[in-house]
Parts: structure tokens; C-alpha cells; sequence
């Protein structure tokens, strides 16, 4: 039983050490495409060229939506929820998501949020 | 000295648990181990010995729970004058909710997972033992429920969530895990309907587990007794937690010899079991393995707890017509209500920020205190910073994340208080759920917004351990309650 409090102690040295000073371990990824352009020849049809959205296409509006708004919802929709078996809010759009994806319309989460938010939002 | 105190504790918890060696024998483990003096040095090393900062102004921290007595710790080791409150209503705050699964598999006790508040406000700091009923932050000032108007300068928002059985019809009752709780136990708690979500629903749901293994005992026939497990469409406090509780169940009906007596259904509203695909297809295997059952995109909506029924939207997509601008075919997206005849029934409720909070200008149309992800500041209001359940950030409503969290927050408000013009210091997403898997065996799921596992040590992440049950049971507990809360790990 002296290796349960052996192996313990490990565990909680690597724990404590490696609470201060980690870096996170992401990949770097380049996109084919940038935020604007994947907006005009994706986004734009349902969500309009001004992202004032269009209902008959069921595409909601999102040019009134600040930055981290944008950013929850496009992780929502790509990740298809922001938790581990949690409903993703845009069931519709995840499935587009997937859809643009294969056809090599991908972007950084981050990155088009901006875009979305400086084109649409603030320059009003 | 506080490393000390964390292996003490460490030590505490073998003994208490398992008896499995002498106080001596592990103490001489400490003193020959290289690895206990690197703990102290590495706990030395991240806290500086004098505060950094001489900055002024009147700290508010609303909530007193893990988050904002670690914001409150670590704010008073940074400032050499600091003026920090602290408003929280209830006397254990600060106790362990990570134990709660623990406790409704029977691992536990409560006493195990309760702490004193009191005995962790950092010195120097004002506590107030009430709660804010309104905030105005244009106006840098809010109010409690003993009729204060208190003024700040800046704000920490730490409320934690609200637990929402009331959103499920047929149960009632808004609470949090370690508040009043009569209105929910109405209903919840017994007959069948169990949840661990809340410290007296997990010694409820071990009670629970019990009486479903009498059940099945005296069960006889073909069809099999039904255990039902939800997983709400909201974010959820431990994403976890909802499928630990069945795993726990199996093992405990599997030692009691009735595990082919009971059908076990995991009934979740998304469409996965995990968002990083690495630990989902681990969890898949899992599943198979103990021969669970799963229906996606099926969400708890209401329930009868005399006819022991649960109702579930199931949702699903259906193709539409041809888009020549896009195209694909559209989809459509359907949903229908079914009924499930329940013997025990596992509750995730719907969770949001209190509303106090979520309804006031602090919050956004989904409640959750709308932050800059990385710096977790207020998008409107930069005097203002949110963390822990309550902040609108993607993945992470865990202890894990709340320790990420505060360091990241005091930073910052530290570098606001001294008018800096850049925030220092960023949140990446980090978040671990040690996914336990039987009663010996933890699968510890770190991962961050890369969605992708991010492991701390050297090993295949997706593969269930022995050695992470070990740090779950034993270590987690002492290195919040005892690093985390006094602000230094």
C-alpha cells in the first residue's frame, strides 16, 4: 500500500507544477480562405450581404451582436454545442456548418467574429 | 507553508478513507521523496513574497463559493493595500461539489464535501453574509438583501449558477448545491427521481442506487427494470457529471449481482457524448463495453412522478428542398415528445445564472455574464470582471476551469486598477473532468477551446486509470480546498 501514497504524491507534485506556467498545446492552422471571403460566398446568402438576416431563408440577423456573443455562437455551431453531450442552439446551421467545411469554407472562430462584428456591427 | 498543509491533507484523506497505511509510514515516503521538495518549491515559487502592486480602489467580489474566495486570496497576496468584500449569503460556500458524485456513489459522506467559509475568507477581507437583490453598474453600485447600498470601484462577479428544476413540468424549485432545497425534494430525492446535482440529492441518489438494487433483486420477468439519465439543453455545471452517475450505478448494480436485471439509458440533448472527439470516441467504447444504451437529442421536458413517466423532446433533422444558392439540400429541423416509463430516473437539471444577475444589465439574453473570453472582462463595463459558472464562456463550468480562472482575472483587474493599457494575462479554455468510470477507475479529460485533448502528464489521455481515481478521491479535494482557496495553486 506504500506505492498508493508513492504514486500520489506523484501525481499531486505534477498537478501543482504544472498549474502555474502551461502553455496551451494548439496546433497552428491555416485557413483556405479569409473570414470575408468565406462571409460573401457563404454566410452572406441566408444572413444577408449587411448580416441584417433574411427570414426567408431562416438565417437571424447578427449584425447587432457584440464580439464574445458572435464567438459563443460560432463555437456552439462548429463544435455543435458548448458542452460535452449538450444540444448545440443552431442544429440547422451545424449541419451547414459541416457541409461548408467539406467544401473548404472553414474559419477560426475568433477571426470571423471580428470580421462579422467590424464589417457589420460597429460600422453602423 | 500552505504545500505543507496540502500534502498533510493528502495524507488525511488516505487515512480517513482506506486506513491502508500508518501516518509514519507515509510521512517517511514525504521526507525520502525528491518529489515532496519540489512540491514546496514549486508552491514557494508562484507566490511572491511580497505583494506587487500598490494600486488603490474598493474590490467587490459577489459570491463567495470556489471563485471568488480564490479571486479574493489571490488579490490580497498582489496588493499591498487591499480593500476587498466579499458578499455571500451562505456559511459553507466554499464546500466541495466535485464530491458530490462521489457522495451519491456511495464513496463519500457529505461531511466529506463540507467546508466552512468562514475558516477560508483571506484576512483583511470583509465579509458580508447576504446576497446582492440589484445591481447598477452604470452607477458602480449595488444592493443586498439586508437593504445595503454598497459602492465599488470594481467588481468581481462569482454568483455561481442556479440549478432550474422548475424549467423541467412537474417539478419546482430554483436552488443551488448548497442551498435551501425543501421546494425540489419535494419530488426529487425519492420514488425513483434522483439528483446528484445538489450535496442533499447526492446522499439522496445513494439511497436511491440502493433501493433500485433491492428492486432488481425481487425483480422477475423478462423486461428489464428502467434507469433513465439527462443531460439538459443548457450548459451544464461539470459536463461530466451526468454520465459519471451511470457509470457509478453500473458498478454498484454489478457488484450487487443485478446488472442483467437493469437497462441502462443515457438520454442527453445533444447529438455526442463529449466535444473533443479524441474523448468521445473513448466514451463510445466505454459505453459498448458496459452494455449502455444511448438515445441522441432526446431532452428531458416534463415529468410525472406519480405514473413514474418522463417526457423527452426528441429532435431531429429532416431534408428539405434543393437551395440553388447553396447547394445542399436544406434541412428542417423536426422535434416530437415521447414518453418513458422510468424505475429510477438520474435528474441533470436545466441550469442559467441566477436571475438577479442574468436579468439585470450585468447580463445577456441568455443570462450568462457576457466577458471577453480571454481576459474575462465585462464586454460593456471594464470595471467589471466574471468567473466561474456564471460567465459566458464556452465548455468549462468546473473547478478545473474556476482555477484557471481566477489567477487570469486578478491579473487583469490588478493591471485595470494601475491603468495599464493591455491585460496581462489570458484564459485559454482549460478544463478537466476526471470522468469516472467505475469505482477504482477515472478517465482525466483535460481539454481546452482547441477542442482537443490537452494533457498535463505523459499519458494517453482517452484510457481509464487507476492512478486518476487515486487523484480524484484523494488528491483534488486538498489541492483546491487548501491551494486553490487560499490562492496559491
Amino acid at each position: 500500500m506504500k506505492k498508493i501514497t508513492f504514486t500520489l504524491l506523484s501525481i499531486a507534485t505534477m498537478a501543482l507544477l504544472t498549474g502555474c506556467g502551461d502553455k496551451p498545446k494548439s496546433d497552428i492552422v491555416t485557413y483556405k480562405y479569409t473570414p470575408a471571403e468565406v462571409y460573401t460566398a457563404t454566410c452572406a446568402h441566408c444572413h444577408g450581404d449587411k448580416g441584417e438576416g433574411m427570414p426567408s431563408k431562416k438565417g437571424p440577423a447578427i449584425d447587432k451582436k457584440t464580439i464574445p456573443e458572435l464567438e459563443m455562437d460560432l463555437f456552439d455551431i462548429k463544435n455543435g454545442g458548448v458542452g460535452q453531450s449538450t444540444a448545440t442552439e443552431h442544429d440547422v446551421m451545424e449541419h451547414n456548418m459541416k457541409k461548408l467545411k467539406e467544401k473548404g469554407y472553414e474559419y477560426d472562430v475568433k477571426a470571423m467574429a471580428n470580421y462579422i462584428y467590424n464589417t457589420f456591427n460597429r460600422a453602423k | 507553508m500552505k504545500s505543507n498543509k496540502i500534502i498533510e491533507e493528502v495524507l488525511n484523506e488516505i487515512e480517513k478513507h482506506e486506513g491502508v497505511m500508518s501516518r509514519r509510514d507515509a510521512m517517511k515516503f514525504l521526507a525520502a521523496s525528491p518529489l515532496a521538495a519540489s512540491v514546496i518549491a514549486g508552491t514557494v515559487a508562484s507566490t511572491p513574497a511580497h505583494a506587487s502592486s500598490s494600486a488603490k480602489g474598493k474590490i467587490v467580489i459577489v459570491g463567495g463559493g470556489l471563485a471568488g474566495v480564490a479571486t479574493a486570496a489571490k488579490l490580497t497576496h498582489k496588493l499591498s493595500n487591499p480593500d476587498i468584500t466579499i458578499i455571500e449569503p451562505n456559511t459553507k460556500s466554499v464546500s466541495y461539489q466535485p464530491g458530490q458524485t462521489l457522495i451519491a456513489g456511495g464513496v463519500w459522506q457529505k461531511s466529506d464535501i463540507e467546508y466552512e467559509t468562514e475558516k477560508f475568507i483571506p484576512k483583511g477581507v470583509t465579509w458580508i453574509k447576504e446576497s446582492v437583490v440589484s445591481f447598477d453598474p452604470k452607477n458602480n453600485k449595488l444592493k443586498t438583501s439586508g437593504g445595503q447600498e454598497i459602492s465599488y470601484d470594481y467588481l468581481v462577479v462569482a454568483t455561481g449558477l442556479a440549478l432550474d428544476f422548475a424549467a423541467i413540468k412537474g417539478l419546482e424549485g430554483v436552488i443551488t448545491s448548497y442551498g435551501p432545497n425543501e421546494v425540489v425534494r419535494q419530488k426529487v430525492g425519492k420514488n425513483g427521481v434522483y439528483s446528484m446535482y445538489f450535496a442533499d440529492g447526492a446522499v439522496d441518489t445513494y439511497k436511491g442506487i440502493q433501493e433500485l438494487i433491492a428492486k432488481a433483486k425481487e425483480h422477475k420477468g423478462t423486461e428489464k427494470l428502467q434507469a433513465l439519465f439527462t443531460d439538459p439543453a443548457t450548459p451544464i455545471k461539470c459536463g461530466g457529471a451526468p454520465k459519471k452517475i451511470m457509470y457509478l450505478m453500473h458498478d454498484r448494480l454489478v457488484k450487487a449481482g443485478v446488472r442483467d436485471k437493469v437497462e441502462l439509458l443515457f438520454c442527453p440533448s445533444g447529438d455526442k457524448m463529449f466535444g473533443v472527439p479524441e474523448y468521445h470516441t473513448a466514451i463510445l467504447e466505454q459505453f459498448k463495453q458496459r452494455d449502455f444504451k444511448w438515445e441522441y437529442k432526446t431532452n428531458l421536458v416534463a415529468i410525472d412522478t406519480d405514473k413514474k413517466v418522463a417526457t423527452f423532446e426528441k429532435k431531429w433533422l429532416e431534408k428539405g428542398e434543393f437551395d440553388e444558392d447553396l447547394k445542399e439540400y436544406t434541412m428542417i429541423s423536426m422535434s416530437k415528445e415521447v414518453e418513458k416509463k422510468y424505475d429510477f430516473i438520474h435528474i441533470t437539471p436545466p441550469q442559467k445564472a441566477p436571475d438577479v444577475v442574468g436579468k439585470s444589465p450585468l447580463g445577456s439574453s441568455k443570462g450568462w455574464v457576457p466577458v471577453v473570453q480571454e481576459t474575462l472582462q465585462h464586454v460593456s463595463f471594464k470595471n467589471i470582471f466574471a468567473l466561474g459558472d456564471v460567465a459566458a464562456v464556452p465548455m468549462g463550468k468546473t473547478g478545473g476551469s474556476a482555477r484557471k480562472q481566477y489567477n487570469v482575472v486578478a491579473d487583469n483587474l490588478v493591471a485595470i486598477m494601475e491603468k495599464q493599457s493591455q491585460l496581462p494575462s489570458k484564459f485559454d479554455g482549460y478544463t478537466v473532468c476526471p470522468l469516472i468510470t467505475s469505482i477504482g477507475t477515472v478517465m482525466l479529460a483535460e481539454f481546452n477551446w482547441t477542442a482537443k485533448p490537452t494533457p498535463s502528464f505523459p499519458l494517453d489521455p482517452t484510457q481509464e486509470r487507476w492512478i486518476w481515481w487515486l487523484l480524484k478521491v484523494y488528491a483534488l479535494k486538498p489541492m483546491t480546498v487548501y491551494g486553490m482557496l487560499s490562492g496559491r495553486a
